[in-house]
């Protein structure tokens, strides 16, 4: 910052309010304006350096102009007056500001102006409401329904145009800010993926409502269970597969390939899986493979319907194959198999998932409620490749703060279907909110973080 | 959230000394030391930028009166010339009463300032600041009239300006009489009541007396001339009404003087 525009800076607001007092009482006042009313500048300034600059200095602002306008010849009300409603339209403009910057991060002008608006309206209301208090013989009934009106709309007016010229002038400089993701070319795959996919949403459920009718098993169920099937979503997987292709002989499990097309469907029995049937697991995922979309992998037919993927070496292709239940519509770079392996291993995630397949080496679920659709994810495997995902990042607000909450479906949005029974020894969902702190309700922002989810 | 509470004690400080300042203002009734050095701190501020911004004013007087601009002006002369009538008549038959009374002989026991209107007020006060002060002789309760009529009254002077307070103002109260028939009664300003006019509400104070439409009032006058000196036109009467529960009749008054487009006004100072 040049010392020019430092200079400005400070001597932009005090310089301000003596243009806008002046330029009220010998131009405006006099000018014939059509309406009752005309607009306050002084009001207007006092709100833009409030909304630009925080209540402090709306505060200050306020009330220096206020008494200006108060003391300054021609005058006509008791000194004071406005000096009280512009200090408190200032300090309120302020905050107001200040609580949405810290909620969203970024203060739009939209949101400045909206507030600014606001505030000029209620400052207006606010000199006839204090003017009747004191019993001003000019501050009748009419005389406000006749200038009241016009006022506010010669301030709404001059909104945008005080705005842009204080804050062009005590502007600080603009924050710094990470450069932009090289996403572009994904985000318009992923775009065109949306779009072709759009009649087909995923299933996806408020917690809370119910569940669709789950057909029973038509026939017997495979040998081979899974070790903690106790989520009626892994039984319905579990129930539709036995529908869609029966068990080996032998008692072998069979190899599922989720994105396949003889995946059978709970609801419709043997039917092929519809394309919107999601495992949970990055089914929309654009990522660096966006120039290999129009080559779908014939050589494994098990997976992926519309997967965008390009040809790999069977090298890297092997151990995917045995990791099955990863998206249907995948486009996700091929990554080493050292990469890879180690989630074949990882407990089982996930809607439909071969399941079976790992039953027996995989470790006892301790977390039974995990989600049929959620961002299946391993804490050590993951977090190699994780920023690289799409889902984070470029497509989602600017603060990564929701992104842990998901790792625990019992206080997510998407829950899985029918929340888990917890018992004593398991981790139930009972009072778990309760035990965040002590009087959690009395901090209206820690009982809205609650509520929303979990603390920051 | 750190600068939020840094500001609410100092939000406090201010909410509190803005109330003291209302109550000192209210118990002097509007005339507090704190108007005093508002007006000698913004007086010359006001005075520069008046003088470089009267002729944007004017051009916007200029602009705001339209095609209809010619029918004003001779209209404005009609009221002149009516205006002189009243004059001449109320002199003509009052002359040696008054000069009596009041211990004036018409215009020989007035001197006239002039000076020109640099500022105006808020929005629901109707009061002007001129460009002459206690230099140029000027003191408070003193008549304000310009080439159409009676225009106000001074309510507080400075060193170089002075505020008026115009006739129109809710807070004003002229008292008058007619020209011919020497009814007297108060003359009342409407303030921002009515939308683009300047009427004023006549009441007067005698129960038989009978008051029709087009008649013309003068000031009745005040002792020693002040606020109010003897024999300005004001205004003509547009309608009467008389309300039932009244005693005395009441009527709406179109004054003489255009107080939306005020420039050049003389200040009325007794010797």
């Amino acid at each position: 910052m040049t010392p020019v525009r430092k200079v400005i800076r400070v001597a932009a607001a005090p310089l301000f309010l003596v243009l806008a007092v002046v330029g009220q009482l010998v131009v405006i006042n006099r000018a014939p304006l059509p309406g009752g009313g005309a607009p306050d500048l002084v009001l207007l300034v006092v709100t833009a350096l409030a909304v630009t600059s925080g209540p402090m200095a709306g505060t200050l602002a306020g009330f220096a102009g206020g008494l200006a306008l108060d003391i300054a010849p021609p005058g006509g009300h008791l000194a004071g007056e406005y000096a009280l409603i512009f200090c408190l339209v200032g300090y309120a403009c302020g905050r107001i500001m200040t609580a949405v910057e810290e909620t969203t991060g970024e203060r739009p002008a939209a949101t400045a102006l909206t507030v600014m608006a606001v505030g000029a309206a209620v400052g207006e209301a606010g000199k006839a409401a204090l003017g009747r208090m004191v019993s001003d013989p000019s501050v009748t009934g009419q005389a406000i329904r006749h200038v009241l009106p016009g006022a506010v709309v010669y301030d709404v007016l001059l909104c945008a145009f005080v705005l842009w010229l204080v804050s062009a002038a005590v502007r600080r400089p603009a924050p710094e800010r990470a450069p932009r993701p090289e996403f572009a070319q994904a985000y318009g795959v992923a775009a065109a993926f949306r779009l072709a996919s759009a009649g087909a949403a995923p299933r996806l459920r408020l917690a809370g409502s119910t569940p669709p009718p789950v057909r029973p098993p038509a026939r017997a169920e495979p040998k081979l269970r899974l070790s903690g099937v106790r989520s009626p979503a892994l039984s319905r997987t579990h129930a539709a597969s036995s529908l869609a292709q029966p068990a080996l002989p032998g008692g072998r499990a069979v190899k599922l390939n989720f994105a396949g097309s003889g995946r059978g469907n709970p609801l419709d029995g043997a039917s092929a899986l519809p394309p919107g049937r999601s495992p949970g697991r990055g089914w929309l995922r654009g990522s660096r493979t966006a120039a290999a979309v129009a080559a779908p992998r014939r050589t494994s037919p098990g997976r992926g319907w519309l997967r965008a993927q390009p040809p790999r070496p069977a090298a890297a292709t092997a151990p995917r194959r045995t990791s099955p239940g990863r998206g249907w519509l995948r486009a996700q770079p091929p990554r080493p198999a050292a990469v890879a392996a180690p989630r074949r291993t990882s407990p089982p995630k996930g809607w439909l998932r071969a399941d079976r397949l790992m039953a027996a080496s995989a470790p006892p679920r301790t977390s039974p409620g995990k989600g049929w659709l959620r961002p299946a994810r391993t804490a050590s495997a993951a977090s190699s490749w994780r920023p690289k995902s799409p889902s984070r990042g470029w497509l989602r607000p600017a603060r990564p703060a929701p992104a842990p909450r998901r790792a625990s479906p019992r206080r997510g949005w998407l829950r899985p279907a029918r929340p888990p029974k917890g018992n004593w020894y398991t981790r139930g969902p009972s009072g778990r909110w309760l035990r965040r702190g002590r009087r959690p309700w009395r901090s209206p922002r820690l009982l809205l973080s609650q509520l929303v989810g979990g603390r920051r | 959230m750190r600068d939020a509470r840094r500001t609410r004690p100092i939000l406090i400080i201010l909410l509190l000394v803005a109330v003291a300042l209302i109550t000192l203002d209210f118990r002097d009734g509007g005339s507090s030391p704190a108007h005093t050095l508002g007006a000698d701190v913004f007086g010359p501020v006001e005075r520069v930028a008046g003088d470089v911004a009267s002729p944007f004013i004017g051009f916007f007087h200029a602009v705001g009166s339209n095609d209809s601009a010619e029918i004003a002006a001779l209209q404005r002369q009609n009221d002149q010339l009516r205006a002189e009538l009243a004059q001449s008549q109320v002199s003509k038959a009052d002359e040696a009463q008054l000069g009596k009374l009041l211990r004036l002989s018409g215009k020989d026991g007035y001197r006239v300032v002039t000076a020109s209107v640099i500022a105006a007020g808020g929005d629901y006060a109707d009061t002007v600041t001129i460009n002459a002060g206690t230099r140029d002789g000027i003191a408070p309760n003193e008549t304000v009239l310009n080439g159409d009529g009676l225009v106000g009254t001074v309510t507080a002077a400075t060193a170089t300006t002075a505020t008026v307070q115009l006739a129109t103002d809710a807070a004003a109260t002229v008292g008058v009489r007619t020209a011919d028939t020497g009814q007297i009664g108060a003359l009342t300003g409407t303030g921002q009541t009515m939308a683009g006019s300047d009427d004023l509400q006549l009441r007067l104070f005698s129960s038989t007396a009978v008051l029709r439409p087009g008649e013309e009032l003068v000031t009745f006058g005040s002792v020693g001339g002040r606020p109010y000196v003897p024999g300005v036109p004001v205004g003509q009467v547009l309608t009467v009404t008389s309300q039932p529960g009244s005693l005395t009749q009441t009527a709406l008054v179109k004054p003489f003087a255009d107080f939306t487009g005020l420039g050049v006004v003389g200040v009325v100072i007794s010797r």
